[in-house]
């Protein structure tokens, strides 16, 4: 069946246009508790949630705060509070693994500012935790339970939604600390799901079965939200989703529910490429794994939100080739919650991934020059493509004096579109500095070349050392290829040094074992070594940790500003300055 | 001290490394910050092992957790048989 996404006035009618019997959301708890909702019974329960919030005097244009756990009730909820013309937003819940204190700062900050009619939490949500929930004297708070039971469809006034009202506020990258709400209207969404429906063939796809989603990512995250809950919603498409904390757990269920669903479609962050086959029980062998799992109906499984990494592309690809993972189905894409998802996409069309090209890391360091070279050649960066520009999307790259650059040459990302929010709730100040004439300042480095989009990093993170520009990730990327360290636990930071007036390189690293810490002397001597040998700049100091040292972000993957933040408080000596916030 | 608690225990200590540091069933990790937020994932999957029993984390709080004593009473509020 093919949607035009085009024809909706809003996300309300597009639901309402899927027939009622298709499947729409299966809730995947383990291999003995699945549940599956048609789009029917998903609008009858949205309708019911909507009736109990209309009789809290919810009203158009009101904000509903939405901190449930990932299930059936929450997605209505959400949909719920957009049929009344009112503006849901997700929030994490809280959760065993996350730390209580920044989990309560960012729980006052974000409440605070949407200034919501009404809170929603669930039957179980930790009581010692509601006195961080911003309840101001028009706020309420309002207790759901899980079961809608089997109430007919109420008859709700039907709220006149404009296609340029706001449909919700998405909560920019980050569990914790002060997130910035993205305001987000029906048409700016409804422009974005149809582009990305169009750049991965969903359209195309319709004389084959129909594409099916699978999801483990958290719905307050734009990647969540957008591809695995509202692309769906509104493409008519079946989504099976596990909950972000199944999933860390035993990431090989993913396996299992792609296997068992015949999913074709699924976003993940470059950190779970390598986390999934590490965590997976390969230990006991392809065969194990050839008899019970199967990837082959995957058609695009989409890197996003973290720079690519050829690497890690790879090693998932290798590690799953034998359980019928096709070549040519990773996929890249570069988006943000601020442009509502997607800006560029990979062509997941041509039968092989994203475009990869070895840059001469010298000259992207001292004059941020693109200087393809061969694979092989001494000091040979690559990078991998995020993919074109998806339609009426347009990016510019920004020198460092504000000049606009051309192709191959790196600086800020720049970016202009359709779907482009129009600013962060309650945060003028804060809009008023990242959108400039129309332009949204993305803070990330990159560099466009046969037009198509690489990112570099975050502008924040650069490393900027006696003049020559340093990436982070390609210091840790030569640390952790020592046998002794931990693979993904090093973090490279810049202190500044006032007495030589630059900053200086400061390697933080996990050894494998703690017995290790007996060779330090030797160990910290051969990262120095590579690290000269491969980018020519000496480290300043390199911390050698045990297992389990650095800070970890919610998700398990080494986190800069946390590791920062630590290494200032327990290494004074290095005269290290604590730092604000992390876009994760 | 329980078979379970006692294993519970055992992988507590390799995993903080305070050599010298006695714990018992009721001493608080959590609260008292022996034991991070991150290490939670590694400590409800040795749970799972010493229990038999799949933990639904989303069933979890940190207070949970504080304890071998809350962990083991947990599992049994929450888990479910493993097949």
């Amino acid at each position: 069946m093919t949607v035009e996404v085009s024809q909706f006035r809003n996300l309300i009618e597009a639901l309402d246009a899927a027939p009622a019997e298709l499947p729409f959301l299966t809730v995947w708890v383990d291999e003995d508790e699945q549940k599956t909702v048609t789009f029917g019974e998903f609008r009858r329960q949205a309708r019911v949630q909507a009736m109990a919030l209309r009789n809290e005097g919810m009203r158009v244009g009101d904000r509903v705060v939405i901190l449930m756990p990932q299930t059936l009730s929450a997605m209505t909820m959400f949909v719920a509070t957009m049929m009344l013309g009112a503006l849901p937003a997700f929030l994490a819940y809280p959760n065993f693994k996350i730390e209580p204190s920044k989990y309560r700062s960012g729980l006052e900050g974000v409440t605070a500012n949407l200034k919501a009619k009404v809170v929603v939490i669930d039957a179980e949500f930790p009581d010692e935790l509601l006195g961080h929930v911003s309840i101001g004297g028009e706020t309420r708070l309002f207790r759901v339970s899980q079961d809608s039971g089997s109430a007919s469809v109420p008859a709700i006034p039907e709220a006149d939604i404009l296609a340029d009202s706001t449909a919700f506020i998405q909560h920019s990258a980050g569990t914790t600390g002060l997130q910035k709400g993205v305001a987000l209207t029906h048409a700016a969404v409804l422009r974005q799901l149809g582009h990305l429906a169009a750049a991965l063939g969903i359209d195309a796809a319709k004389r084959g079965p129909a594409d099916c989603i699978y999801s483990w990512l958290p719905l307050y995250h734009d990647m969540g939200l957008i591809a695995c809950f509202m692309l769906p919603m509104v493409c008519h498409l079946h989504v099976v989703m596990q909950s972000p904390l199944d999933w860390v757990m035993h990431p090989e269920t993913m396996l299992q529910i792609i296997t068992e669903h015949k999913c074709t479609l699924a976003w993940m962050p470059n950190f779970a490429f390598q986390f999934v086959p590490r965590r997976t029980s390969l230990s006991r062998g392809a065969k194990y794994h050839r008899a019970k799992y199967d990837l082959s109906s995957l058609r695009a499984l989409i890197n996003c939100s973290e720079p690519v990494r050829s690497q890690s592309m790879e090693e998932f690809q290798e590690a799953f080739s034998t359980i019928g993972l096709k070549d040519g189905v990773l996929h890249s894409s570069y988006a943000m919650a601020e442009n509502v998802f997607a800006v560029t996409q990979s062509d997941c069309r041509r039968g092989r991934g994203p475009n990869r090209v070895w840059l001469d890391g010298k000259m992207l360091r001292n004059a941020h020059q693109i200087v393809p070279v061969a694979a092989g050649d001494e000091g040979a960066i690559s990078f991998t493509s995020s993919g074109r520009l998806l339609p009426n999307n347009e990016v510019r790259i920004l020198s460092e004096m504000g000049g606009i650059l051309g192709s191959g040459q790196v600086g800020e990302i720049l970016i202009r579109s359709d779907s482009l929010f129009t600013g962060y709730y309650n945060r003028p100040e804060l809009t008023a500095e990242v959108i400039v004439d129309g332009w949204y300042h993305s803070g990330d480095l990159g560099f466009c070349l046969e037009d198509e989009l690489y990112v570099v990093g975050r502008k924040k993170d650069l490393l900027i050392i006696g003049g020559e520009n340093l990436y982070p990730h390609d210091i840790e990327e030569i640390v952790c290829s020592h046998p002794a360290i931990h693979d993904g636990r090093a973090v490279a930071l810049g202190v500044y040094n006032a007495d030589v007036g630059t900053e200086e390189i400061v390697v933080v690293a996990e050894v494998d074992h703690e017995e290790l810490l007996a060779n330090r002397d030797a160990i910290e001597r051969e990262v120095r070594n590579l690290v000269v040998g491969g980018i020519g700049v000496a480290v300043k100091k390199i911390l050698l940790k045990p297992p389990q040292w650095l800070v970890k972000s919610t998700a398990g993957k080494a986190s800069r500003s946390g590791t920062h933040e630590k290494l200032a408080r327990e290494n004074p000596e290095l005269r290290i300055e604590a730092v604000e916030s992390e876009r994760a | 001290m329980t078979v379970d608690e006692q294993q519970m225990i055992e992988h507590i200590q390799q995993l903080i490394r305070k050599p010298g540091l006695v714990l018992d069933e009721n001493t608080a990790l959590v609260s008292s910050g022996l034991v991070d937020s991150m290490a939670l994932v590694d400590l409800l999957l040795k749970l799972e092992d010493v229990t038999h029993m799949r933990i639904p984390p989303g069933k979890v709080q940190p207070k949970d957790m504080n304890t071998v004593a809350l962990m083991l009473a947990t599992a049994q509020r929450v888990g479910k048989v493993r097949k």
